[in-house]
């Protein structure tokens, strides 16, 4: 997998380069500045572009715009936005859109994990952090969710996040069947159309909790 | 009534001539008192001229001209009747010549008349020159054209002078009628005639009483005819020209005062003198000295009520106005007004609603809001060598800047208070905006600073966990959850010292606060302009503050957090349905700290066993 890593912070950059690249990744470009990503990511044509969202000259989100620019100019390119702590504003656009992920910059630490994120994005999916998706939880007032059971808004969360049923099932130690079951239970206590694709169903479910943290 | 400036010229210029002709031909005929009369009347033409020149169309130059040009002509007419040009033409001038003295008058009926912009107020006036001149008229035939004072021509100047006589009374009644009519510029112009006067008629009546005292006619009454042809065109003057140049209502009123006082602590002495006198039934230097030490002891309680009471009457505006200004002063020292509505005060005492007053902050001038304003000219009011504050004029005359710098010294007090309270607010906006940006500089340091550094650390330790096994690998694997954990530690610590959530912006900041109390919250945030990060932290902690207060102390069941814009400002309410009786102190101090420091009001509201409101205007 091609990777372009923009992060200003040196020590990150060449600690991220080192752990990408043993994981088994060609990072081809590591840059320091929005403007440098922008260009990397036009010329290279990577995978996948692994960005930190505040970044040189502002210092305020450099990365989240050039992560839009991308966006606009080569839809097809995955971006992956990381930050030190949840900035909702500068991405709420993206968030939810195929090949779109959001993680805090710790995530990095749980190797496993950040690589199965990887993957997702690269292959167009979707992966949110989960204070991300509590975030957007949290914003929609609570007799909203109240109709829904404690299981089926932890699946709820764990779907924004963009894990697939599988992985749901196994994190929570179910079979994936009553994984499904709760999905339909909490797409149809929801209003919302299932038609059993994982991407549509976290694009359904970010949608659905975007448009009330927009509120 | 206004004149062509030819016109004007044409008739000072003739003046002048009468003046000159009248000097020429008394040095002729070799009476020097009278040319060294002629010649001071010269004043009066020069006065005259200087006003023409600055006021080409104003009537009042040729008529001050004509106060002396008329004197001049009949001055030369009297001349040639005492044979200045020979026999032969005196015997026939000599012989009009006796009737024509009532033209002496014609200039001061014209002055009087005209003066001070030449505009007749009331029909009745215009009579009198009809009157005068008829009267003249009467006198000229009645005694020049008999050779004997009797028969017809006797009853022409009986019946003339008392004509002659009403045409003066009429013009100076018509300048009083006048005064009463007239704006405050005519009327200030007017007090400048009525100042030379009162002089004139002081100066008379000394002249009288130096006569009595056994003077000689010429020191006794000289100072009077200084003042007539000295001290009135020099009045009329500026009165025309400079009127503002002095403070004519000052002047009169402290002039009177002292004239008043003097009067009265003279009688006084005599009263004393003769009181001793009569008891003592002789006169002695013990009587004088009591007297004196008397009158030295009233002289000057009378001179201060005199002066009051002058001022009351003859300086009435100025009186008033320092005395409006004067009781807001004591109402702001008895805590009853604030002294921050100096501005309205002075604009009202000073009757120009367009004036504003600019403090001094260091080298610059703020207005009362606490907004740098330009330097402006204006009336600067010092306290030691350092301006305090200015007071800026939208109607400048130097009547006005004085009337200003009167009423400002009177207003010191609620001036100087009402700058040190701007600048001690200001100055703790300043702190609070400063500590605002510390908060976000620390912040920034903590997450770019050591959390970047962290996590680099814990990227190395997973690099080198690759290549162990078994404990050493498990190891690792601690150290590096030891380092998430110190990660999400400093996430919450930089939190703590500035909600990184308001990035979003308050709402969603908000949000969190609702979503983390375990008590139900309604929130209900109105659309909000652009907030500054003073603004949005100190709304963000008023909420958090009595959220956590209701938590601790209310035992309510519910929370309702209301933030609305109104107009510029923010109104941020928590109100709650627990047990209320919050008391005044402690929390709530904190936060009425915070919030008065950038210029907000917090009202608190918490009747036992009905909750309690806080709100917070900011």
């Amino acid at each position: 997998m091609r990777v372009v890593v923009a992060e200003d912070s040196a020590l990150f950059r060449e600690g991220l380069v080192r752990l990408l690249t043993e994981a088994g990744c060609d990072v081809v470009a590591a840059v320091a500045d929005g403007d440098a990503l922008l260009a990397a990511a036009t010329t290279l044509n990577p995978d996948l572009v692994i960005a930190d969202i505040r970044m040189p000259p502002d210092m305020e989100s450099d990365g989240a715009r050039a992560a839009a620019a991308i966006r606009a100019r080569r839809p097809e390119i995955p971006v992956l936005l990381l930050s030190q702590h949840i900035e909702l504003r500068h991405c709420l656009d993206l968030i939810g859109t195929p090949g779109f992920g959001y993680l805090l910059k710790d995530r990095v630490l749980r190797l496993d994990e950040f690589v199965d994120a990887i993957s997702r994005v690269a292959a167009g999916g979707s992966a949110l952090d989960p204070e991300i998706v509590q975030a957007l939880v949290r914003s929609r007032s609570a007799s909203v969710l109240a109709g829904l059971t404690e299981r089926e808004q932890e699946i709820l969360g764990v779907v924004a996040e963009g894990h697939s049923n599988a992985a749901i099932a196994k994190r929570f130690g179910l079979s994936e069947r009553t994984v499904e079951a709760h999905m339909r239970s909490v797409f149809t206590k929801l209003g919302l159309r299932d038609d059993g694709s994982i991407h549509r169903r976290v694009t359904a479910v970010v949608a659905y909790l975007e448009s009330r943290a927009r509120r | 009534m206004r004149v062509h400036p030819p016109t004007a010229r044409l008739l000072t210029a003739s003046a002048t001539l009468l003046v000159a002709v009248s000097a020429a031909v008394n040095l002729m005929t070799e009476t020097p008192s009278l040319a060294a009369l002629s010649a001071a009347g010269v004043f009066a033409v020069v006065i005259g001229w200087v006003i023409v020149v600055r006021l080409p169309d104003s009537p009042v130059g040729p008529a001050l001209a004509w106060c002396s040009g008329s004197v001049g002509l009949v001055d030369s007419f009297d001349a040639t009747a005492a044979g200045a040009l020979g026999e032969a033409g005196a015997a026939f001038v000599a012989r009009f010549g006796e009737g024509i003295w009532p033209v002496n008058l014609l200039g001061l009926l014209a002055l009087l008349l005209v003066f001070p912009d030449g505009r007749q107020r009331g029909r009745l006036w215009t009579a009198a020159p009809v009157v005068f001149a008829t009267g003249a008229v009467l006198v000229f035939l009645g005694l020049g054209t008999g050779d004997e004072p009797a028969g017809a021509p006797l009853a022409l100047v009986l019946a003339g002078l008392p004509l002659v006589g009403l045409g003066l009374i009429l013009a100076v009644a018509s300048v009083f009628v006048r005064y009463r009519r007239s704006s405050e510029l005519q009327r200030l112009q007017l007090r400048w005639l009525l100042l030379a006067g009162s002089v004139v008629a002081v100066l008379l009546v000394g002249g009288w009483v130096a006569e009595v005292g056994g003077a000689p006619l010429w020191a006794a009454y000289s100072p009077f005819i200084f003042g007539i042809v000295v001290l009135v065109p020099l009045a009329i003057g500026i009165a025309i020209v400079r009127h503002d140049l002095f403070d004519i209502d000052r002047i009169l009123s402290d002039g009177a005062a002292w004239v008043l006082t003097l009067v009265a602590s003279a009688a006084v002495f005599a009263a004393a003198v003769f009181g001793v006198g009569q008891i003592l039934h002789r006169y002695t230097a013990i009587g004088s000295t009591a007297a004196a030490f008397l009158t030295a002891l009233v002289l000057l309680p009378i001179h201060r009520f005199v002066r009051d009471r002058l001022a009351r009457v003859i300086d009435r505006d100025r009186f008033v106005a320092v005395k409006a200004v004067e009781e807001f002063a004591a109402q702001v020292r008895a805590g009853r007004r604030q002294p921050e509505e100096v501005e309205a005060v002075l604009r009202d005492a000073q009757g120009d609603p367009g004036l504003s007053l600019l403090l001094a902050d260091g080298d610059r001038w703020v207005d009362l809001d606490g907004e740098y304003a330009d330097d402006q000219e204006g009336v600067t009011l010092a306290g030691g060598s350092d301006p305090l504050a200015r007071v800026v004029l939208t109607h400048v005359s130097a009547r006005a800047r004085r009337r200003a710098a009167a009423l400002a010294h009177a207003a010191w007090v609620p001036i100087e208070v009402s700058r040190l309270r701007l600048s001690l607010r200001r100055s703790n906006e300043r702190l609070v905006h400063a500590s605002a940006a510390e908060r976000r500089r620390l912040e920034r340091d903590l997450h770019d600073g050591a959390q970047q550094r962290i996590l680099a650390t814990g990227m190395r330790l997973r690099s080198l966990q690759r290549g162990l096994v078994g404990e050493q690998a498990a190891e690792v694997e601690a150290a590096v959850t030891e380092l998430e954990e110190t990660v999400r530690e400093l996430r919450r610590l930089a939190h703590g010292v500035r909600p990184s959530r308001l990035d979003d912006g308050l709402a969603p900041a908000l949000e969190h606060v609702r979503a983390a109390t375990p008590l139900p919250v309604h929130l209900a945030v109105d659309d909000l302009p652009a907030l500054d990060d003073t603004r949005a932290l100190t709304a963000y902690l008023v909420v958090t503050e009595a959220v956590t207060n209701v938590l601790k102390h209310a035992r309510a069941s519910r929370i309702d957090v209301t933030v609305r814009a109104r107009g510029e400002r923010l109104a941020v309410q928590v109100r709650d349905d627990g047990v209320g009786g919050a008391p005044g102190e402690g929390s709530l101090t904190a936060l009425r700290d915070r919030v008065t420091s950038v210029g907000g009001t917090l009202t608190v509201t918490s009747p036992l066993g009905r909750g309690t409101d806080i709100e917070a205007v900011l």
